[in-house]
């Protein structure tokens, strides 16, 4: 880089002042009491709003229950539906190819607004809107894209030449299923589980349009904290939206030392 | 007399936390071709990454046409590196992959064409010119980068393992172009390869490294012949190695004495020799039993018992034996080599 | 056809039925044939809908925030990557650190926006116990203005760390090699960035770029959280609208969600454009 190496330092702690900050803003913010303006810290600090979201009944523990539960189902349901799906993808050729690709594109790239309200009159159909059912499936449509698209991903590169060899030495499709490929994909099912997972979390659009404001998800719960001026009781929900996702830091760094470390 | 077009003087390059190459030196004239021969994970890329300015020194000195380039940085040392995959630009076309050495030294657009059109030319791919190097073969990919080299007229052209990887008609499609260039061009030239018949079709000299230093800089004859010790005959496969001892001026084996020069060194000793040392002689002293007839592209080996040694012999002029039979052979004691101690043979 | 490729179809279908009926129904919508304030087929409730300037200042303003966050974090992204790509201790800090936000919500992003920025926010407070600002009312509005400033920086932060992930990849498996290619054939660092670095990694990070663009004109939250209502952002206008207690109205929303659709297909239809005549990447 020309850019001098002398702004190194400098730029270093920028990114971790823009990296931290915000985090440390924001629990700073869920603790603190009667922080009015100008006060550049709060005068005291209460745990309230961290109490309110791990008490039973709270309102805030109730909508963190109730995401922590779509999350996880949608992030299994999305990882069982996109690896048959990516697999499929992945074993075709030329134009069908493109196609297939374009296909579990959709899904990722339809704007979430227009994917609920589209989708809205089927849920009331099935008679799903309205309940956690349904906001499950409509968070379960970008989730099973974006698997389908890691899977689509992961089984380019996979060499199928391991289940051939398993193959002859006896063992019938489940069985390699289960016992090879499976196995060796093991990493693979938990990255799918985790961006399923990610992606119900911070879903806003569908689990407001397909629950009809019935279903109370953290987020839904941190954009009415907002709107009553409860500045923090969002930030503690906020928080609570990032801690989950911090813990996948060290997925997400596994993942930076992997693209480092793929040859040409 | 003029300055050497490279000189490589007492150069060390640490590797990891291993010893290294260690004191390498040598220099090359204008369109001179070096081999630098060495098992994988001798260290030979990393000398030439080093001559190159890719890696450090931790010792010596270089020299590019007279000039000290030690210090300097890799894009002003007259040298260009050619990885053993042909790395183009992706995002440049054939042309402007060729062009690229001309454009950043500022070459005007109407000289650019001129140049890159003969270049083109020589290495047969003027009707690509527009390709991106995604669409090229492998051998194309392969003339492509040459051309590229030579348009940046390097004094000193390094190529890491130029023919390793290609299968056997495409190697001499890329050999072809490679020599064709240099005798265009006339850049001087250091090949390093683990493969002995690279070495001795590319090699003026070759250079054997063997534990972190040049074991041996010789003349591709004279190298096969006379190899300088036993772990370089081993690692040029020289078949017959017999063990024995030199005393008084001979040395004493299974095969007899054998006369050596006199400032051999006393003690266990080996011979070694090729194949084509020993073969059918009527008059020969030594009596052989075939054990097996090799057939291969470059003719026939016999593998034949001699007191007791298994030993490698080439057929001679006369008919081929057959398995089982017993005749006399004549072993040349000229291209014999006695060199001091008996490792493991 | 081989049992693969109907597999492979079949496949397809499954992942993007979802979509397809939605866009489908949309469409019928759109055109009055069916839905809330349907009134028979026509594309008088199309062309109405598009008549109105408030969804085209929506769509503009939407764009705007797009372009201009989508531009900020790959700036940054490529200045981040080409400074930290060695293996040096600070390197894998600073890379750590910029791709630290990637797995943070949205939603989480507005709300430390909002106490970051907005005229009360920990910025205001900062400059005020510095004697910089007098009130509130002082603060340049960065929350809820026409500019979308604060939104804007939001989502570049957001954004900056995927695109940086994109970047040190692009940088890590194609640059090194070739940047030592074009260093022997006589480049200096200069005419290394400006000829191999910079050209690999704008063409590497252009589909991350095109799909982050894509994201960002249509995001619901971090918009709804830091947005003016006026203009009013194309995604909030179309729930708005579809939230209506007027039937007729709430039909309107299905030519935004088109609209919406439609940007992100024509920008990802243009990127597949450009990366064709471009030539791709060896994969």
């Amino acid at each position: 880089m020309t850019a001098g190496s002398r702004s190194r330092p400098a730029v270093l702690a920028a990114l971790a002042l823009s990296a931290l900050a915000p985090l440390a803003l924001l629990l700073v913010a869920s603790v603190g009491r009667d922080w009015f303006y100008p006060a550049p810290w709060p005068p005291s600090v209460t745990l309230e709003s961290w109490w309110d979201a791990f008490r039973g009944g709270g309102r805030m523990a109730a909508a963190l229950g109730t995401s922590l539960v779509l999350a996880v189902s949608t992030g299994l349901a999305g990882a069982v539906v996109g690896w048959p799906i990516g697999r499929a993808l992945a074993d075709l050729r030329g134009w069908p190819r493109h196609l297939g690709a374009a296909a579990a594109f959709l899904p990722v790239a339809v704007p979430p607004v227009s994917l609920a309200t589209g989708l809205h009159l089927s849920a009331l159909t099935a008679g799903v809107a309205g309940t956690a059912g349904g906001v499950f499936l409509s968070h379960l449509v970008p989730a099973a894209g974006y698997a389908a698209l890691y899977f689509l991903g992961v089984f380019t590169l996979f060499d199928r030449r391991v289940e051939d060899e398993a193959r002859t030495l006896g063992a019938g499709p489940w069985t390699v299923l289960w016992r090879v490929t499976m196995p060796m994909m093991r990493r693979q099912m938990g990255e799918a589980f985790l961006l399923g997972f990610l992606v119900s979390w911070a879903q806003v659009a569908t689990t407001l349009v397909i629950g009809g404001g019935r279903v109370r998800t953290l987020p839904l719960e941190v954009f009415a904290y907002l709107q009553a001026g409860q500045d923090r009781y969002a930030a503690t929900g906020a928080l609570l939206l990032v801690i989950p996702a911090l813990l996948m830091l060290g997925t997400v760094r596994l993942a930076v030392e992997r693209a480092e470390a793929t040859p040409l | 007399m003029t300055a050497p077009t490279l000189e490589v003087r007492g150069v060390s390059v640490p590797f990891g936390d291993a010893p290294g190459l260690r004191d390498i030196g040598f220099a090359l004239d204008p369109g001179e071709r070096l081999v630098v021969l060495g098992a994988s994970g001798a260290g030979k890329t990393t000398l030439l990454r080093a001559i190159a300015g890719l890696a450090p020194l931790a010792a010596g000195r270089l020299t590019v046409g007279g000039h000290d380039v030690t210090a300097r940085p890799a894009e002003s040392r007259d040298a260009v590196y050619l990885h053993q995959t042909p790395l183009l630009f992706p995002h440049l076309s054939v042309f402007e992959n060729v062009a690229f050495p001309l454009r950043i030294r500022g070459y005007r657009d109407s000289e650019v064409r001129a140049s890159v059109a003969e270049l083109l030319e020589s290495v047969r791919l003027e009707g690509l010119a527009g390709r991106r190097p995604h669409t090229l073969s492998g051998g194309q990919k392969h003339r492509a980068a040459l051309a590229r080299a030579m348009a940046a007229r390097p004094a000193v052209l390094l190529l890491d393992e130029p023919l390793s990887a290609l299968d056997p008609a495409l190697r001499d499609e890329v050999r072809a172009t490679l020599l064709s260039l240099q005798a265009r061009y006339r850049p001087a030239m250091v090949i390093v390869t683990h493969d002995l018949e690279d070495a001795a079709v590319l090699g003026d000299r070759i250079g054997i490294l063997l534990g972190g230093t040049l074991a041996q800089l010789d003349q591709p004859g004279r190298l096969f012949r006379r190899p300088a010790s036993l772990a370089v005959a081993r690692f040029l496969g020289v078949p017959n190695l017999v063990a024995g001892s030199v005393s008084a001026s001979q040395f004493e084996s299974a095969l007899g004495p054998i006369p050596v020069e006199a400032e051999t060194p006393r003690g266990p000793a080996t011979a070694v020799f090729g194949s084509g040392a020993l073969h059918p002689d009527p008059c020969g002293s030594l009596r052989g039993v075939v054990r097996s007839v090799h057939h291969g592209p470059r003719g026939v080996t016999l593998r034949v018992d001699v007191a007791g040694i298994e030993l490698e012999a080439a057929p001679g002029a006369g008919a081929i034996p057959d398995p089982g039979d017993e005749f006399s052979l004549g072993l040349e004691r000229d291209r014999v080599t006695v060199l001091p101690g008996t490792g493991d043979v | 056809m081989t049992g693969a490729s109907r597999r492979g179809l079949l496949a397809a279908l499954a992942v993007a039925l979802p979509v397809l009926v939605g866009v489908g129904y949309s469409v019928l919508a759109s055109l009055g044939l069916t839905g809330p304030g349907a009134a028979g087929g026509g594309a008088a409730r199309l062309a109405a809908v598009l008549g109105e300037p408030v969804v085209w200042s929506g769509l503009a303003w939407s764009l705007w925030v797009a372009a201009a966050s989508t531009a900020l974090a790959a700036a940054g992204a490529v200045v981040v990557a080409a400074m930290f790509r060695r293996g040096a201790r600070t390197d894998r800090m600073a890379r750590l650190f910029a791709v630290l936000p990637l797995p943070i919500p949205h939603l989480a992003a507005a709300v430390a926006g909002l106490l970051l920025l907005g005229q009360s926010g920990l910025l205001a407070r900062l400059l005020a116990s510095l004697g910089l600002l007098e009130s509130p009312g002082g603060m340049p509005a960065l929350v809820y203005d026409r500019a979308g400033l604060g939104l804007i920086l939001t989502l570049a932060w957001k954004e900056f760390a995927f695109l940086a992930l994109v970047a040190f990849s692009v940088v890590a498996t194609r640059g090194e090699r070739l940047e030592e290619v074009a260093r022997t054939l006589g480049a200096r660092p200069a005419a290394v960035f400006r000829r191999v670095t910079w050209p690999l990694l704008w063409r590497g990070l252009l589909p991350a770029v095109v799909a982050v663009f894509v994201f960002v004109a249509s995001t619901y939250e971090a918009t709804a959280v830091l947005a003016p209502s006026d203009p009013l952002a194309l995604p909030l206008l179309t729930l708005e609208r579809y939230t209506d207690a007027d039937l007729t109205r709430r039909g309107d929303a299905f030519v935004l969600a088109l609209l919406g659709m439609a940007v992100s297909l024509l920008a990802v239809a243009a990127h597949e454009w450009a990366r064709s005549r471009w030539d791709r990447f060896e994969p």
